[in-house]
Order: C-alpha cells, then sequence, then structure tokens
C-alpha cells in the first residue's frame, strides 16, 4: 500500500477538511466521553450553548477569538517566510509584562492615554522576546523552532519571579501575586460583553491581510520565503527580512498580551496566555497560514474554549475542549492529505 | 544573587545529590525517547503531553493492580499509543512534525487531564521502593547516593546504555541514523523508513511514558493536573544540550536535574538565591548550546540529525 | 544460450503531466558495458529508476536473467543484483566510507576494525585505494562516486547502472573508472552506462541503446559499427543542429564591458573556489566558460553577479569598480544574471508567474508601500509575448511550466532591462533541442546588439560554436584560453584535466 499523489487535488479544499476534522473530533470525543459515563448529548448542547448559544455567550466566545486570533497571525506572519514562531507564547506573556510594567509607570495616567501606553509596551515586548531567535537566526542561522520554544518556559519564569518579589501585591494577604491593573486601563465593551479588542483584533488582521497581499514588504516576504538564493539574487537582503518578519510576529503576538490584560484580565499572572500561543499555531495552520481563516478559525477555537468551560457544571472535564481542539488538527491533517493523495494497492510479489 | 552565611551539612549535601539523581532520572527517560526520535529524523514535540498520559495512566494502573511496575509498563504503553498518532500523521501522512507535535502536547495533556480526572488527590499509593544494593549501599556517600536509588533509575540507565549500544554497534543502529541523516540514502539500502521512523517515534513515546509513571509512582507519588509543570520542554532542551548523544544526554540530564534539586533544596545550605532564576537556566543554557553548535556548523556537519524535521515520501517527482 | 543479464520489455511510466517512458526497451547481455544514450528528457533516468526498484513501472515487464521481477524498492532490486549509481549520490556525510558501504547490508552487531577491513579489501580487488574511516563529507566528488560504486560490488551487485557519472570526473578521473568498469565486466558482471557524451560511449561501452521521446529508437547497437556521427543522428533525430547556422558574426567587438582582475573566492569549506581568475569581456562577443563541474565555475558567475564576496581582485562593469557593490546595484548598472539554479535562484517555484517575472523590476512598480498590481501583470503580460513564453495565465503557478518555458521567462526577465554585460550559467542545460536553439539564438541577438556575453557552459560542442574566446576552468583557476576557430577538442579537454 503506497500513497499516490493524485493529478489534481480534490476540490472544496481547508473548509472542507476542517468541517471533516470538526466530525472526526466530535465523532472521537463522543466515544471518549460515552466510554467515561459522561452524557454525551447534554455535554455537547452545554457547550454550543455557551459558545454559540446566544448574543451573550457569542460575545465572550469573541473574547476568547481574540488572543487565539492575534497569536494565530503571528504565527502565520513568520510562517509566510517560512520561519516558525513557537514562541507566540512566550510573547505573549512578556507582553503583557511589559504592559503591566508600563501600567506600574502611568497608573494615576488618564484611561485612554494608559492603554495606548500599554498596548505599544506589548507589542514591543513581545517584539523584544523574538529578538533573541531572531538574531540567532538572522546571524548564525540557529533554527529559530527551539529557541522560540524555550524562551516561552523563561517568559513564565519572568512572571513568576515578579509575582514573588518586586511586583507582589502587598494587600494580597502574603500570597504571591501582582498588583491588579489601574481600573481605568480597562477597554470599554462594544456590544454585550464583547470588549473592543475585538474590534481592534479584527481590524489588525485584516490590515495585514491587505498589507501582506499588496505591499512591496509583503512581496519581498514571500520571496524571500520561496528561497533565500531567489531573494539574495533580486538584492533582498535575508537577514533584514528575518529580523523584520520575526519582530513583527514578536510584536503581535505581545499586542494579544497586551489586549488580555487590558481586556479580560484584571492583573498579571501566569495564565494569562492559557495556552493561547500553543493554540494559535494550530489555528494557524488550520487556516493554512492564511491571516482571513485565523479569523474564522479562532472563533471556532473560541467557542470551544468557552464552551469547555461550561461543563464543568455538568461534572465532566474542561479537558474535553482541548481534546477536541488537537483532534479537529489531526482529523484535518489526516483529510488534507487523502484529498492530495489517494491510497493505491501495489502487488509487492516478486515473481522469480 | 545573594549569598548568605554558607552551611554545608553532610545530610544537605546527600540530600542534594540524591535529589539531582531523581531529577535527572525522570529528565532523562524522556530526553532519551526524544533522542531516539530525532535520531530517526522526527521532531516530536509532543513530550510533555505524552509524560502526562504516561503519568497518568502508570498512576491508574499501579493503584488498580498495586504494582509500581505494572503502572510504569502501562504508563510506557499509553504513551506510545499517545506518540502512534504523531507516527500516523507526520511520518505515514507526512504533515508538519512541528504542528502535529504541538498538538500531540495540547491532546494529551488533554487526555491526561480528562481521564484522570477522577483520580485527581486520590490518596492510595503504589510507589516504587528504592533499592539498595547489598553492601554496596551501606559506603558512605556513594553507597547512600548512586546505590540506593529508585529501581527506575537503573532502568533508565540501563536503557540508555542499550541505546548508545544499539545506535552505535548494531545494523539496526546504522539504519536507524542513516534515516535520520538521510531518508533517500537509507530508503534505497532497503531500510523501511515509514516503519523505522514510525518505531522510532512510538518507542520515544514509551519512553516519555516510563519518565511520567516515574513521576506519578516515585518523584511526586500521585497524580494530580499539572504535575509535569513544564518537565517536557526540559527534555526536549536536554536532547540538544546532549547533541543527540546518549552518553553526552546523560550527563546534561544530571546537570538540568541538578538546577532543578538546587532549586528546592537550597534551603539547607542557607543560600538565599532566587530559584526561579534558576529554573530558567537549562532552557537559557539550551539556547547558548544551539548557537554554538549552528556557530561551529560553518566549518563541520552540525550534530544534529540532517533529515531532522523534513518528511519523506518516495515517488515524489 | 543464456538469458540477457537485463531485458527491459514496453516500459511504460507517466507522472502527473509528463509521459516519461512511452514503450522504452533494453537488453543487456551479462559481461557487457552497455549505453543507454539520449538527450536530457528521453527517458534514461527514468527507464534505470524503473530497473533499479525506485519506480514501478505502469505497463511493461522487468526480467533479470530470464526471470520476471517486480521491485517494488531500491532494495528489492539490489537484493535481486542490480544496484545503481544514481547522479545525485545517496550517501550519508556524516557516516564514513565503510558505514556508507555496508548500510543496509550490515551484520547484525557491527565491528568498526572488522568493517574497515572488509571494505579495504574489497576496494583493492578493484582496483581503488578507499580509506574506510573517512567521513563522506571530507571526500572529493570522484572519491564520492567510488564509495557509491562500492556499495554496489559490496552486495555483489550483477548489474550496476551508473547515471552519468563522468558529469563529475575529470577525463583522468574518467579514464580510472574505465578501467574499474572493464575489470567488473570480465568478471561477468554487467554494467548500464548512461550518457550523452558520444566519446566516452565510443571509448568504454560495447553496445549501446538510444532513447528519444521515452521510447527506444535503437536497440543493442554493436559499437563497433557505428561511429559518433550516427548516435548522434539516433539521438537527436530529424532536426539539425540548430546552433550552426546561427553563430556568424554579423558586427565586431566593441570595448571591455566586463573585467574579472585576479579574482580569489573562498567556498563555504574555506577553500578556494576561485583562485586569481582573470577575463575581460569586449562588448558584443560571446567568452565562454568550460570546465568540468565544480571547478569554480559556479563560484565565478556568483561573484560577479554579487551572490559570492571576492576574497581578492576586482569586478568592474563599464568602468566601474563594483567588486563590493550589492546585487541589486549590479543589476542597476547594466548585469543581467541567469544563475545555473533556474528554479529556487533565479525563480521562485512556489510563486505564480507575475511575481516572478517582476521579481527585478517591481521596485519600479509601486507607490510607496504598495505594489502596483495591475502594472505588475501589464509588465508579466508583455514579456510572456515578447519571449514566447508559454503559460495559461499569468496568475497561475511557476511550477506549471516546463524547463525551456522556465528558461524563457528568466532569460526574458534579465534581458527586459537592456543590459550591457550578461552572465549565464548553463543557461541550455536539460532543455529539449527547440529550448536550447530559443535561449542559444536570444544570447546571439544579444551578442549582435553590442551586449558582453559572458556563458558557462559543460556541453563543449555547444561553446565551440557559440563562443569568441574559450577560457577553461579547472580546480579555480584560468587553465587556458582558446580561439574556438583554432583550438581541438583534445586541447581543450587536456585543460579540463589540469594537464598543462
Amino acid at each position: 500500500m503506497v500513497l499516490a499523489r493524485r493529478e489534481h487535488p480534490t476540490r472544496g479544499g481547508q473548509p472542507l477538511a476542517f468541517l471533516v476534522g470538526l466530525i472526526f473530533a466530535l465523532v472521537v470525543g463522543a466515544l471518549l466521553l460515552w466510554s467515561s459515563g459522561d452524557p454525551v448529548v447534554d455535554t455537547y448542547q452545554r457547550m454550543w450553548e455557551r459558545s454559540f448559544g446566544s448574543a451573550d455567550v457569542i460575545s465572550a466566545t469573541f473574547n476568547r477569538a481574540v488572543p487565539l486570533a492575534l497569536a494565530g497571525l503571528a504565527v502565520s506572519i513568520a510562517a509566510k517566510m517560512g520561519l516558525w514562531n513557537i514562541g507566540a507564547e512566550g510573547q505573549i506573556l512578556f507582553g503583557a509584562t511589559a504592559a503591566a510594567g508600563m501600567a506600574r509607570i502611568g497608573d494615576s495616567w488618564p484611561g485612554p492615554v494608559l492603554i495606548v501606553a500599554m498596548l505599544l509596551a506589548a507589542a514591543v515586548g513581545g517584539a523584544l522576546w523574538a529578538l533573541g531567535p531572531a538574531l540567532a537566526r538572522a546571524e548564525i542561522g540557529v533554527s529559530e523552532i527551539i529557541t522560540t520554544l524555550m524562551l516561552n518556559e523563561v517568559a513564565l519564569r519572568v512572571i513568576r519571579y515578579l509575582q514573588n518579589g518586586a511586583w507582589k501585591d502587598k494587600e494580597g494577604f502574603g500570597f504571591p501575586q501582582i498588583t491588579p491593573r489601574p481600573p481605568q486601563a480597562e477597554l470599554g465593551q462594544i456590544w454585550q460583553r464583547a470588549h473592543l479588542g475585538v474590534l481592534i483584533a479584527v481590524g489588525v488582521i485584516m490590515f495585514f491581510a491587505w498589507f501582506m497581499n499588496r505591499s512591496v514588504w509583503g512581496y519581498e516576504l514571500r520571496i524571500a520565503g520561496s528561497s533565500a538564493k531567489a531573494a539574495t539574487y533580486v538584492g533582498i537582503s535575508m537577514r533584514a527580512k528575518i529580523m523584520g518578519v520575526m519582530l513583527l510576529s514578536g510584536a503581535v503576538a505581545g499586542f494579544a498580551g497586551g489586549i488580555e490584560l487590558t481586556g479580560t484580565a484584571t492583573r498579571l499572572n501566569e495564565n494569562i496566555s492559557n495556552g493561547f500561543g500553543f493554540a494559535g499555531i494550530i489555528v494557524a495552520a488550520l487556516a493554512l497560514m492564511r491571516p482571513s481563516g485565523v479569523l474564522l478559525v479562532a472563533v471556532a477555537f473560541g467557542g470551544l474554549q468557552v464552551g469547555g468551560l461550561s461543563i464543568q457544571s455538568l461534572g465532566v472535564s474542561s479537558a474535553v475542549a482541548s481534546i477536541l481542539q488537537a483532534l479537529i488538527l489531526f482529523g484535518a491533517i489526516g483529510a488534507a492529505v487523502l484529498s492530495t493523495y489517494q491510497i493505491k494497492l501495489v502487488d509487492r510479489k516478486v515473481a522469480s | 544573587m545573594i549569598l548568605g552565611s554558607l552551611v554545608i551539612t553532610e545530610a544537605a549535601v546527600i540530600g542534594l545529590v540524591v535529589a539531582t539523581i531523581q531529577f535527572a532520572t525522570l529528565l532523562y527517560l524522556a530526553a532519551l525517547g526524544e533522542t531516539i526520535t530525532e535520531r530517526a529524523g522526527v521532531l516530536n514535540l509532543g513530550v510533555e503531553g505524552m509524560m502526562a498520559i504516561g503519568a497518568m495512566a502508570g498512576y491508574v494502573a499501579a493503584v488498580a493492580t498495586g504494582s509500581p511496575w505494572i503502572g510504569l509498563l502501562v504508563g510506557g504503553l499509553a504513551a506510545g499509543l499517545l506518540a502512534l498518532v504523531h507516527a500516523i500523521t507526520a511520518v505515514a501522512l507526512g504533515a508538519d512534525q512541528v504542528v502535529s507535535g504541538l498538538a500531540l502536547t495540547i491532546l494529551g495533556l488533554g487526555l491526561a487531564n480528562f481521564l484522570g480526572a477522577g483520580y485527581t488527590n486520590d490518596a492510595r499509593r503504589a510507589l516504587f521502593t528504592n533499592i539498595n544494593v547489598p553492601g554496596i549501599s551501606d559506603i558512605p556517600w556513594v553507597g547512600e547516593t548512586v546505590f540506593s536509588a529508585s529501581p527506575v533509575t537503573y532502568v533508565a540507565v540501563a536503557l540508555g546504555v542499550l541505546t548508545w549500544f544499539v545506535l552505535s554497534r548494531t545494523s539496526i543502529g546504522l539504519g536507524l541514523r542513516a534515516v535520520g541523516e538521510s531518508a533517500s540514502t537509507a530508503d534505497a539500502a532497503g531500510h523501511g523508513v515509514t516503519a523505522m521512523r514510525m518505531s522510532a517515534v512510538v518507542i520515544g513515546g514509551a519512553l516519555a511514558g516510563f519518565s511520567g509513571a516515574y513521576l506519578s509512582l516515585d518523584l511526586v507519588g500521585h497524580w494530580s493536573e499539572g504535575v509535569t509543570a513544564g518537565r517536557g520542554w526540559i527534555a526536549v532542551a536536554l536532547v540538544i544540550f546532549g547533541a543527540w548523544k546518549p552518553g553526552r544526554v546523560a550527563a546534561g540530564a544530571l546537570l538540568f536535574g541538578f538546577t532543578i534539586a538546587l532549586r528546592l533544596r537550597l534551603q539547607p545550605f542557607g543560600i538565599s538565591f532566587s530559584p526561579i532564576l534558576l529554573s530558567m537556566l537549562p532552557y537559557l543554557l539550551t539556547v547558548g548550546v544551539l548557537v554554538i553548535i549552528s556557530y561551529r556548523a560553518r566549518n563541520q556537519p552540525a550534530p544534529a540529525p540532517a533529515g531532522l524535521g523534513i518528511a519523506y515520501r518516495r515517488e515524489e517527482r | 544460450m543464456s538469458h540477457p543479464a537485463v531485458e527491459l520489455d514496453g516500459i511504460w511510466k507517466r507522472f502527473p503531466g509528463v509521459i516519461a517512458n512511452a514503450g522504452a526497451n533494453l537488453t543487456v547481455r551479462p559481461g557487457t558495458v552497455h549505453a543507454v544514450l539520449g538527450e536530457n528528457g528521453a527517458g534514461k533516468t527514468t527507464l534505470m529508476n524503473c530497473l533499479a526498484g525506485v519506480y514501478l513501472p505502469d505497463e511493461g515487464a522487468v526480467r533479470i536473467d530470464g526471470n520476471e521481477m517486480k521491485f517494488s524498492s531500491p532494495a528489492d532490486a539490489l537484493a535481486a543484483g542490480v544496484g545503481m549509481v544514481h547522479q545525485e549520490f545517496r550517501l550519508v556525510p556524516t557516516f564514513t566510507v565503510a558505514e556508507n558501504v555496508v548500510l543496509g547490508s550490515a551484520p547484525r552487531l557491527i565491528s568498526r576494525t572488522e568493517i574497515n577491513k572488509s571494505v579495504a579489501e574489497l576496494a583493492e580487488r578493484f582496483g581503488f585505494s578507499a580509506e574506510p574511516d573517512r567521513p563522506i563529507w571530507q571526500l572529493s566528488m570522484g572519491e564520492r562516486q567510488r564509495v557509491e560504486i562500492l556499495k554496489a560490488l559490496w552486495r555483489d551487485a550483477r548489474v550496476l547502472i551508473l547515471d552519468e557519472p563522468t558529469a563529475v570526473l575529470t577525463p583522468q578521473e574518467a579514464e580510472d573508472l574505465g578501467r574499474v568498469l572493464r575489470q567488473m565486466v570480465s568478471e561477468g558482471r554487467s554494467v548500464i552506462f548512461i550518457s550523452h557524451k558520444l566519446d566516452e560511449v565510443t571509448s568504454f561501452c560495447d553496445e549501446a541503446t538510444i532513447l528519444r521521446g521515452g521510447a527506444t529508437v535503437a536497440a543493442s547497437v554493436d559499437i563497433h559499427d557505428v561511429d559518433s556521427a550516427d548516435l548522434a543522428e539516433l539521438m537527436v533525430g530529424e532536426s539539425e543542429k540548430s546552433t550552426e547556422a546561427n553563430a556568424e558574426r554579423t558586427t565586431g567587438m566593441g570595448d571591455v564591458v566586463l573585467s574579472v582582475d585576479h579574482v580569489s573566492v573562498i567556498d563555504s569549506r574555506g577553500l578556494k573556489a576561485v583562485d586569481d581568475v582573470s577575463i575581460d569581456v569586449r562588448a558584443g562577443e560571446i567568452v565562454g566558460v568550460a570546465g568540468v563541474a565544480g571547478n569554480g565555475q559556479r563560484q565565478l558567475t556568483d561573484a560577479i553577479a554579487g551572490l559570492e564576496s571576492c576574497l581578492s581582485g576586482t569586478i568592474t562593469l563599464l568602468g566601474d569598480d563594483l567588486t563590493t557593490a550589492p546585487p541589486r546595484a549590479r543589476f542597476g548598472a547594466g548585469l543581467a544574471y541567469v544563475p545555473e539554479d533556474r528554479l529556487g535562484v533565479g525563480l521562485a517555484p512556489k510563486l505564480p508567474i507575475t511575481e516572478n517575472a517582476v521579481m527585478r523590476d517591481y521596485r519600479q512598480m509601486s507607490r510607496g508601500p504598495i505594489l502596483l498590481w495591475e502594472r505588475a501583470k501589464e509588465f508579466s503580460a508583455r514579456l510572456v509575448e515578447a519571449f514566447e513564453v508559454k503559460v495559461g495565465r499569468v496568475e497561475d503557478r511557476l511550477a506549471s511550466l516546463s524547463g525551456g518555458n522556465l528558461q524563457r521567462l528568466l532569460l526574458g526577465r534579465e534581458l527586459s532591462s537592456s543590459p550591457k554585460v550578461v552572465v549565464a550559467s548553463q543557461p541550455t542545460r536539460g532543455l529539449d533541442v527547440h529550448g536550447v536553439a530559443a535561449i542559444q539564438r536570444l544570447l546571439i541577438e544579444q551578442r549582435d546588439q553590442g551586449v558582453g556575453v559572458l556563458m558557462v557552459s559543460e556541453d563543449l560542442d555547444e561553446l565551440l560554436v557559440l563562443s569568441d574566446r574559450i577560457v577553461v576552468m579547472s580546480e579555480g583557476r584560468v587553465a587556458g584560453v582558446f580561439d574556438p576557430r583554432e583550438a581541438t577538442r583534445a586541447e581543450i579537454g587536456a585543460a579540463m584535466a589540469g594537464v598543462s
């Protein structure tokens, strides 16, 4: 049995693969729930109702989709040049840390000024967190996959360090937690529970979707991603492009951290990213690294995560949401591969 | 870093060495598995998830049967099965190894938390007891530390030696290394690339599972969410730090294990150094090593398997 | 009478969009060196890959010693005694010679000293010298080829297939190879020798089979019954060699437009790939650079284009010193470059045709940071038309183009800015007869318009016809400069081999 490339890939493409992945995940998820004695229909029904069932919960889903979409965008920007930013998690964390630092400086500033300053600080922080891997890749050719991955764990410990030390809340009854951000540094609500960050994220993604396609910079990035030698040949500096794209990717992820801190969170803590950086990689992969697709997949994943939290009251572990997210990816990979390849049975007999 | 009054007692030093060996065992098993996987040319970033599944399944099986050994085996089996998912998507179907591996971490953590939800805070215990090698374990210092360790530590050492032997002294090992360096070459020479890589991924998963089971059946002694605490990522780092060689990975495991042990056992020495900053060290050291490797790779082949991360399919044109 | 060693009967092999073999036949007698001849794209390599188990033929029979075989992998073929040495060597660079030789058929437990000894013995038997303990990455191409042959001999291959083995060898090394092959066939083994170099075929081989368009046009011709001209005619078919007619000069030469003065370049291993080379190109002349592949030609042209930096020496274009100028500045100063690696250096295979067509000029098609795609599309449509590139739509991916069309697009793009100097590296390699003629015509046109052309080729015949002067490179140095109207192939060949 071998895999042979079809002459023409099956039509329908990635949306279909995503759908197949979703069905695969729901079926396997149902088997899991059933085998451990949990109510299958009730669980799925509850997840749906609490994620897309009403305007109120949809707005919560949107809030949850914001960091997923921005992390997905960050990953897909780097991927345009064939780079893997596995460090979105750490960049979100450090971006949020930078925003929190800005909030400590400007805690008496008026809300809008402080928010803008915090978001800018978050983007700079995210870029800063990507600077090391970017330099190592651009100057020496160190694979960015492992370096960005390692820095995730370091960023986590930076926050842990701060919450046990310099930034520890003095009114926290000795608990190791960081002082809350100033109350005026909160993004206003625009629709139900959805905060302004939703609009900002949509704007940022739409801008990059347009910019990557239409700009000279985006075009040069595509050349560089297609072939480093071709880029050098037409006079594009690979170093500059690697630095630019990694820092931008880090800035976008860091920005997501800033949005979280001014949007849904009230203080900086270790869980402010909640695995958004890793989920963002899955989101970007499912969207085939296209910004527009990232938005849609992020909303679906946001719903899954919000829905997942709601089933705890049924006595079902919220881990179901993680399982479903991973299974969607695996299902979609299978579907995508089978749409470009067909399984051929080969006669292996050797006559002699 | 503030050095207080430095107090060194014998008990504190022995405690530190014992803890170093314990954490080294934990890290080494998982890193050894990842070494085998990567030597075959497959990057599996699912170590954290495989460890979690191994810890959960190992604990459940051990308390059900009362035998930590059965727990260890079941932990390895469960993680091996989970790794099979990566083997299918990333090797057989040729999907991107980075994405598949990260999804495997999410899946493994999710499954462990879901299936093990009823066992969190379970008071039952089925722990390994340390083996005191008769005669030798009474020797001061060495006997008290190295020769009265957990049986899993000895298993880890044995697996390390076995891996080294197979990789460097057998035709299977030669084939596995060839598959990781240049899949088309190995294929042409008659080594089935897909079968070899899938086996390596599953075996690597099983070893990560052993590591997880060691966590829940010895080092920590119970199962709970988040028990792996990012140790899987250190294991991934360790493979690079050890330049993909079982022996050097073992040395790295002792060093990284030492930093963890030091962090947990600083008090007895009267040193006040932020343990959190110390815990960043393995990751930063690995980045440093990676930079040095890449810098040297300008004049000679890098120690990383040349085909690492690259999917292979034969009839491509 | 005994069975033929190899019999391929009516082999068909199709790939998406390409028919590589259309009912090809081949019969090889035991104890002979059998040439498989054909132009690039005639299906030689695919046919041999079917015999060596790399591909499974769609139709047709493979018989070894009279027994029908179905190889589903190269290992199957090896087990049946068929070994192949591919053009791209299949060696593990970090492994030692001995490890590479025994890979796949090693004893279950390996002792380094033992395998080193056995491999050294095997090498000696066939008149090689081998250092079994050296890693492959330290070896020269010729030495690597010997390791490949040893691999097949280690498994006691009865049939050895060599795919264009002399492309990486100096004439001296090629002669050594010939001796080894004679030694092998004297033991009753058979050798299949894929080539398009006729002089080698006539000196090494016993019989020849000629392929054209994926099918056999002449089977098992006795080499002593034919001469090179006959073979050439069989290979190319009806169409005459179009180069000769175009070679007449119509204009005189002008001033020096490109001057390479005592240039040295270090390669990635830290060795001098180009060693003190000086070449002047005048307006309206074609200077040919001949040499065996890997003798510094690539580094020389890359250095002229600014893709490699010079260790020493100067590069002057139209009187301006551009030694340290970035690639873009050189292009702006009137240099066009057709790199050896069309896909991957000259063109980006994953991008659409338009995005490839404007790669040189897109900076003139932008308003601020925004690219004006309408202008880009217009430009590429004009380019495609002017240079007769056959495309579906300009939005299509580049990968949909054939080799000849790719090269036309690339050359067209480079020429569209009216350069003063064209540096073309292997511009006709891998193209069919019509493709070759079209590219050669374009270069001659440029020469006639007063452009200076520096052309690197491994095809000496092509250089002899097109060039006004031929510079031979060997081991990074200029080994001789020849006038193609007076020099003989033998003289140039000696220079290529480094014989002074």
